[in-house]
């Protein structure tokens, strides 16, 4: 689990050095709920969150909900093989970016004010500059952002488990049925 | 032995210092707005350079720096109702308000968040977990989180180089910067997945899961002090919910 977490980690360092406009910071979370079930991703989840709350202030524990709800989303994907092709992995990611994106934004805009330590914010402020109502600047910014970055992850997340030594799949009889074997 | 003396904070005992950070973070949000988080920024401002943690504010200064200007920007300058002028712009009297009680909880917050980080002994931590009898699993679990993390940071600045040396290009449009995640990702994940057989047969080995009470090496004090700021930490938050239910029956 602690590997789990500093992949997520790790990658959120990732994107940051290739300046990407995403977070991919729930791979771990995602790839823990694929191989060990959701409710070990949901552990993963929440501490990596506690982990980022250490970094960055212990605000971001609010968080904490999104990533059980990542976790458990992704197990039900593996459960339906959502990643049996890069096609599934895509749709689950959409689904899964929407519906993360819409909870964020209500904690988004209760807990912070529309303010949060991501870029996020940077897509609030000209949504908000555009004309929008801070409401809807917060929602639009935050799905948005979650559907390019759930897809990505969905994606990455199913490319991994392809590529993934036959040795160690047979050890995780979820992850075999994720990728519809 | 040589090296300084142990601030105030360092001191403490290992749980006192989540204590006091968990009580801010609760009364950023149960203090009236705007005056109560403004003033519990001033006083984690006064307990960290007390504390002998005072380049945390610092540091924390620079992360809030620019979430400031994005709560002036969205709340004070975009915001609605009735305005007033500062200078040459007119901003929004309530969005002024409400971006000036959010800038001081995310100060005192992250400032009391990274004082926590700077101070945190993990093995005194560990220690302080077994002379109480706690499980161990959830408390090792937190710290090798923490160690884990900028250890495959390191490696990924590993990667980095080593795919960049195969003639990965990384830099460009960001299509070619989105094609360049996968070779990048890949020998990162999979090889920290490989790493877990590793990590568990040293973790059977030290019988982590022998179920039995671990002797701790050393026993970190828990001076009457520590007692007195953890309980009085407890005692604010609940004095200070009480008076936001009271206030909002009213």
């Amino acid at each position: 689990m602690p590997l789990a977490v500093a992949i997520n980690v790790a990658m959120s360092f990732l994107v940051n050095q290739l300046g990407l406009p995403v977070y991919l910071d729930t791979v771990g979370t995602v790839l823990t709920a694929v191989l060990v079930g959701p409710l070990a991703g949901a552990v993963v989840g929440a501490l990596s969150q506690a982990l980022i709350a250490l970094q960055v202030g212990t605000f971001m524990l609010a968080f904490i909900p999104i990533q059980v709800l990542i976790a458990l989303l992704a197990g039900l994907a593996a459960w339906r093989a959502g990643f049996a092709s890069p096609g599934r992995a895509i749709g689950w990611g959409l689904l899964v970016g929407a519906l993360a994106g819409g909870s964020s934004s209500v904690i988004s805009y209760w807990v912070f004010a529309g303010v949060t330590a991501t870029g996020v914010t940077a897509i609030t402020t000209l949504l908000r500059g555009l004309g929008l109502t801070q409401v809807q600047s917060i929602v639009f910014s935050s799905i948005g952002t979650d559907l390019l970055d759930k897809t990505l992850v969905f994606l990455l997340v199913a490319l991994v488990l392809s590529r993934f030594p036959q040795r160690l799949l047979g050890r995780f009889p979820l992850a075999a049925r994720a990728l519809g074997r | 032995m040589t090296g300084r003396a142990p601030t105030l904070a360092e001191a403490a005992h290992p749980f006192t210092g989540f204590a006091v950070t968990l009580a801010i973070t609760l009364l950023a949000f149960l203090l009236p707005a705007p005056w109560g988080p403004t003033l519990l920024y001033a006083i984690v401002l006064l307990l960290v350079m007390a504390a002998g943690v005072g380049r945390a504010a610092r540091a924390a200064a620079l992360i809030c720096l620019p979430l400031w200007g994005f709560l002036f920007l969205l709340h004070a300058v975009l915001g609605g109702g009735a305005h007033l002028s500062i200078g040459p712009i007119a901003v929004s009297r309530h969005g002024l308000e409400l971006a000036l009680a959010q800038a001081a909880r995310l100060g005192a917050v992250i400032t009391a968040t990274l004082a926590l980080v700077r101070s945190f002994n993990p093995s005194r931590f560990l220690d302080a977990v077994g002379v109480r009898g706690w499980p161990f699993a959830p408390a090792y679990l937190l710290v090798a989180t923490l160690q884990a993390a900028p250890r495959l940071r390191e490696r990924v600045g590993r990667i980095l180089e080593a795919q960049r040396t195969r003639g990965l290009n990384y830099h460009g449009s960001i299509l070619v910067r989105i094609r360049a995640v996968l070779p990048l990702a890949l020998p990162l994940i999979l090889g920290a997945l490989t790493e877990v057989d590793d990590r568990a047969m040293a973790l059977d080995i030290r019988a982590v899961n022998s179920g039995r009470q671990r002797t701790p090496l050393s026993i970190p004090v828990d001076h009457p002090a520590d007692r007195i700021v953890r309980w009085s930490s407890l005692l604010l938050v609940v004095a200070a919910a009480a008076w936001r239910l009271a206030g909002s029956m009213r």
